[in-house]
């Protein structure tokens, strides 16, 4: 139960940390959701292979993490909250793809290759998610969506879930408490109550978003989410943008690493 | 004002499952009046809510604020003469900061962004949560949740206030707080509660309610002193007027 409680109070860490006024938190959430993506999908981008091109995109989140002055070690936790996902995902690829891959002299199979390639890729991808999230906050993020046409429906489903996660939880939550003081020395909960407790608790989630939604037309909701104004995309934002796009199309066709590295040798000879 | 008065005429209602809830209400409360309504659990308080709000509709009988029905039609133009605070601030607080959801009504009036940041500064300057204007919803006590929600509803500047237990799970002074909040309005107040005493210090008039009638509907401090009639309706006379406990004097 602690444990539930208490992820509920690290769950708003990131809105906190959004709440704060660096460089990168002033940029328009536009331009932070835009350049995101953009970042995504040149990350996904890559092919299986080629881990080397990728390392240069490293640079982003560690830019966004030292300008926005965020706490790496919190957000590195939730980053490792995916990783069994991840993990399940490739483990199984130094299994299959057996054919051999020389670095530096040394013999590895393609599949650690591959498997390095999903965790890294994984790594930057939800990285950059969190990071998005942290310096714009939920809110502003919606809004940014709208302004991108993402349909008012989507949005609307997105903030008022992130919103009532709490809310569901402390309901489990007192629900669990209620079911483990009268099931003493028991682990968890018995399988023969799980089915009215799961049903319980989608009956409450319908009454309370029957009450919210009541709620929200007494207050003249109409169906269009209003996040209040935005201010103007300014030139520093755009510039930004063109900058991080610019840099990630250059890691995208070179192998940044590898130039460096040829330019360090070609020196040293 | 004539556009602050709220009448209810033959007011009747049975939900699909054929429970009549409401049969037969009748009253008008004019402007500046305050009015508690009572009643026993189940005896249709809320149900009446919900039809004044236009949640519900009646099937039979009307609801007029000021001169206007309430109907689909008019309801965005009802809405912003009566504002109803909820019985638990958790259904009403939906956005992610105190800001966000008191701004949330006057967006939803496509008001302009500097009148809406006047409106919302005001409310929560109004009911003394200012401090809490960044702060996420879930993060706050129950009076503080309470106040906020309160000033979701002052932000939409109505000219009554329905109230559905305002003291509920509030602990004694956070209560205080609430009703001396609320005694500080000079709106059109509608208030439901279990809590009679709070009814007998701020409602002039109290209406009781009896299985979804009108069992009595005059001036506080005669009805709530009635043993009988609260005894027949599934109440009790106010704490404060009973017995005292200790030296056992009779109050009433």
């Amino acid at each position: 139960m602690a444990n539930i409680m208490n992820s509920l109070y690290n769950m708003r860490l990131l809105d906190d940390l959004s709440r704060q006024e660096t460089v990168i938190h002033k940029l328009h959430p536009l331009i932070k959701l835009l350049t995101t993506v953009s970042y995504l999908t040149v990350v996904v981008s890559f092919g299986r292979y080629e881990i080397g091109g990728l390392l240069s995109l490293f640079l982003y989140p560690v830019m966004v993490f030292t300008l926005g002055e965020l706490p790496v070690k919190p957000i590195f936790l939730r980053i490792l909250l995916v990783s069994p996902f991840i993990i399940g995902i490739g483990i199984l690829n130094p299994f299959f793809d057996h054919q051999i891959y020389l670095l530096g002299g040394i013999e590895i199979s393609r599949g650690w290759v591959t498997f390095l390639a999903i965790l890294i890729k994984s790594g930057l991808t939800v990285t950059a998610a969190l990071l998005l999230i942290a310096t714009t906050g939920m809110d502003r993020l919606a809004g940014a969506l709208r302004m991108m046409k993402i349909p008012r429906i989507f949005v609307l489903q997105l903030l008022l879930t992130y919103r009532y996660i709490s809310v569901l939880m402390e309901e489990v939550a007192r629900t669990l408490r209620a079911y483990s003081l009268r099931a003493p020395r028991q682990k968890g909960v018995h399988r023969s109550a799980w089915g009215s407790l799961a049903g319980q608790l989608i009956l409450r989630t319908f009454d309370r978003a029957q009450r919210i939604y009541e709620a929200m037309c007494l207050r003249g909701f109409t169906g269009e989410y209003h996040t209040g104004g935005f201010k103007e995309i300014r030139v520093w934002d755009l510039s930004y943008f063109i900058g991080w796009v610019f840099f990630f199309a250059v890691a995208r066709m070179y192998n940044i690493p590898m130039l460096i590295g040829s330019l360090i040798t070609g020196v040293i000879r | 004002m004539s556009h602050h008065k709220l009448e209810v005429k033959d007011l009747h209602y049975s939900y699909p499952d054929g429970h009549k809830a409401v049969k037969g209400m009748s009253f008008c409360i004019h402007h500046g009046e305050s009015v508690g309504i009572i009643g026993a659990n189940g005896a249709g308080k809320s149900t009446l809510l919900m039809l004044l709000m236009g949640v519900l509709f009646p099937s039979q009988g009307e609801v007029c604020v000021g001169d206007v029905h309430v109907t689909k039609k008019t309801l965005p133009m009802i809405r912003q003469s009566l504002g109803m605070v909820f019985q638990d601030p958790d259904d009403q607080l939906f956005m992610n900061t105190v800001y966000d959801d008191v701004a949330f009504g006057p967006r939803n009036y496509k008001l302009d962004e500097k009148e809406v940041e006047k409106r919302v500064l005001n409310a929560l300057e109004l009911v003394g949560i200012l401090h809490l204007k960044d702060r996420a919803p879930f993060k706050l006590s129950g009076g503080e949740k309470r106040a906020a929600a309160i000033a979701s509803v002052l932000s939409m500047q109505p000219d009554i206030l329905i109230m559905d237990e305002p003291t509920a799970a509030l602990d004694p002074k956070s209560r205080r707080k609430v009703m001396e909040l609320l005694t500080s309005f000079k709106h059109t107040k509608v208030i439901t509660s279990h809590d009679l005493d709070m009814i007998f210090e701020m409602c002039d008039r109290t209406i009781v309610i009896k299985n979804g009638e009108i069992a009595a509907d005059g001036v506080t401090s005669e009805i709530l002193v009635n043993a009988e009639l609260m005894d027949a309706c599934g109440l009790e006379i106010p704490l404060a007027l009973q017995n005292c406990p200790v030296c056992g004097i009779t109050k009433v």
